[in-house]
């Protein structure tokens, strides 16, 4: 690299950087580190793939031995006994399976409720207001998503409390005469997941309805489609890619809620984030059952996630070039 | 599509925002209420729930904690994630899919999952539950945002850019500071005000990770286990506001570029 030592020195005017590109120790040190291709190429490497690894990898892979060990945290002078037992606990009892099963019967209804709620919303920003107008439609839809997690869910509190607005209406228009407890069901809980969870679908459906030309409707209408024919063999086709991440996104951030329905469901509702939790509260020796429900869920989500992308015809196209 | 079908969406469209706002403003409104019951009907005003938590000492210092917390997580975020924007950007090698999948792992893993694992990776390697625990959660959990959005930006870049750094005598390093950081920091920026977000107002990974002092998720959490009260409201609808005036500005930084 051609650099001119003897014109720029360190009283330059230039300041700090061209003082920095004629300092032989910095080009010393520069040349160790990025001098080739390939060293360029380690350097730039290292940190990331190094992170990813100990940050990323190594606590879930850590989870998934621990799930094997018979108690962990080791007390004094205990040594690491493997067993199977943890993962066969999973299996045989009632009160594990049925939330497991519960967990991932209702995010799959929720993820498909809110896809129902949220398309034709997506559909209308992206292809009935004109340009200017989206981005201010859309960050009116935006602002709510940046309230936490525990405050929305504590404002769903509120609104169908017994006292809350929703009753209230109910009973100002008469249409019932005692509060109907919405709340600790499945109704207040699917409502919270889905008003924390509604977003995350939304923008993917709207990135992709946004790139659908409108022309290509027209054409269409042109050669005679209808409305609905447009809808079924043009519009929903082209937006597969958005529907399939959207899906996934919702399916497994609604796996994950561990507040919501602690918050929001009831004794009857209980989910499977709730059971793991819950090993983790009490008695240390838990820990690998918790370890290995946690694992359980895993891989049952991201098999799921995994198979949906799949038949969506979707691998992990996108950002990436 | 007809004219009935347009109105139909466009009302769609308004009951959704209704959906979504109506909540937070009930909660705001409760927190105005001159009684001690969170619900109808209101008869007089106040602002006393407000002077209560101006006051209280214990509120205003875990506001404060909880923002060191994300101010940390995110500093450090912003760094792993550019770089790992730059190895991930332009530059084509095998395995990028793979290194890609890695490092956005966080951001694809269910909440209450990552959390546990974390809680038990601490334990693994003697970090005991507290403000670094929660710092490190939040950080892996920021990196992938981080990545995602300064790729975007990485790709609007031209290459005649660092190509011209490079003919007036910088190195890849020089140019990377002069040339590709400057590009960045709108990105960055908005980026960062986001993770701010994320980070102040997690739940899981700091109600597990976290020791005797809690972040303000948690407290309001911990509050609410023994009840509504008008107090928590008041808190919450401050932390609303700091939120949305962050939110806005991060999305007046992005939407300029």
């Amino acid at each position: 690299m051609p650099i001119n030592n003897s014109r720029i020195s360190a009283s330059d005017s230039r300041g700090f950087w061209s003082w920095l590109s004629s300092n032989q120790s910095y080009h010393s040190v520069s040349l160790f580190l990025i001098g080739t291709h390939r060293k360029r190429f380690i350097f730039l490497a290292a940190v990331p793939i190094l992170w990813a690894l100990v940050a990323n990898f190594a606590p879930l892979l850590k989870m998934l031995e621990i799930s094997f060990y018979e108690a962990y945290p080791l007390s004094k002078g205990r040594e690491i006994v493997y067993t199977l037992d943890n993962w066969v606990e999973f299996f045989l009892l009632n009160v594990y399976t049925i939330p497991f099963l519960r967990s991932i019967v209702f995010s799959i209804i929720l993820t498909i409720s809110t896809l129902i709620l949220t398309y034709p919303i997506a559909y209308f920003l992206a292809q009935h207001l004109p340009k200017s107008k989206q981005l201010l439609y859309l960050l009116i839809l935006l602002i709510p998503f940046w309230v936490g997690e525990i405050i929305r869910t504590y404002a769903i509190m509120i609104l169908l409390g017994n006292r809350g607005l929703i009753n209230l209406i109910l009973q100002f228009f008469g249409l019932i005469e005692k509060p109907i407890p919405f709340m600790y069901t499945y109704f207040s809980l699917g409502i919270g997941i889905v008003y924390l969870t509604s977003l995350y679908m939304l923008l993917p459906l709207y990135s992709i309805l946004e790139q659908i030309p409108k022309n290509l409707l027209e054409a269409s209408a042109d050669l005679g489609a209808g409305p609905w024919t447009r809808f079924w063999r043009v519009t929903l086709p082209l937006s597969k890619d958005g529907i399939a991440s959207g899906c996934t996104l919702v399916f497994l951030i609604s796996m994950g809620f561990y507040a919501a329905p602690v918050m929001l469901g009831g004794p009857s509702s209980t989910m499977f984030s709730e059971t793991i939790a819950g090993h983790f509260n009490v008695a240390a020796d838990r820990w690998p059952v918790g370890a290995a429900f946690s694992s359980i869920m895993l891989i049952s989500t991201l098999v799921i996630a995994a198979t949906f992308l799949k038949i969506m015809g979707r691998g992990g196209k996108g950002i990436i070039r | 599509m007809t004219r009935n079908t347009r109105i139909l969406m466009s009302i769609l469209y308004w009951a959704f925002v209704i959906y979504l706002f109506v909540p937070l403003i009930m909660m705001v409104l409760m927190g105005f209420k001159d009684s001690n019951f969170i619900g109808f009907p209101i008869r007089s005003w106040t602002l006393h729930w407000y002077t209560i938590v101006v006051q209280d000492m214990e509120v205003l210092s875990i506001f404060g904690y909880s923002m060191i917390i994300a101010l940390s997580s995110t500093v450090i975020a912003l760094m792993i994630g550019t770089w790992a924007a730059i190895l991930l950007g332009p530059t084509k090698f095998r395995g990028k899919m793979i290194v890609f999948a890695l490092v956005c792992l966080p951001a694809v893993i269910p909440g209450i999952i990552s959390a546990i694992a974390l809680r038990i990776f601490a334990e693994t390697i003697n970090l005991s539950p507290g403000t670094l625990a929660i710092i490190i959660g939040h950080t892996i959990h920021n990196v992938p945002f981080v990545v995602l959005v300064v790729i975007a930006r990485l790709n609007t870049q031209p290459i005649s850019h660092i190509d011209a750094a490079k003919d007036l005598g910088a190195d890849n390093l020089i140019a990377f500071f002069r040339v590709t950081l400057p590009y960045l920091k709108p990105a960055l920026i908005g980026a960062g005000i986001f993770c701010m977000l994320i980070s102040f107002d997690d739940f899981v990974r700091s109600f597990f990770l976290g020791g005797y002092e809690p972040t303000l998720p948690v407290y309001i959490f911990s509050q609410l286990r023994t009840g509504m009260s008008p107090v928590i409201n008041a808190i919450s609808a401050v932390a609303l506001l700091i939120t949305v005036i962050f939110g806005l500005m991060a999305e007046r930084i992005i939407r300029q570029n």
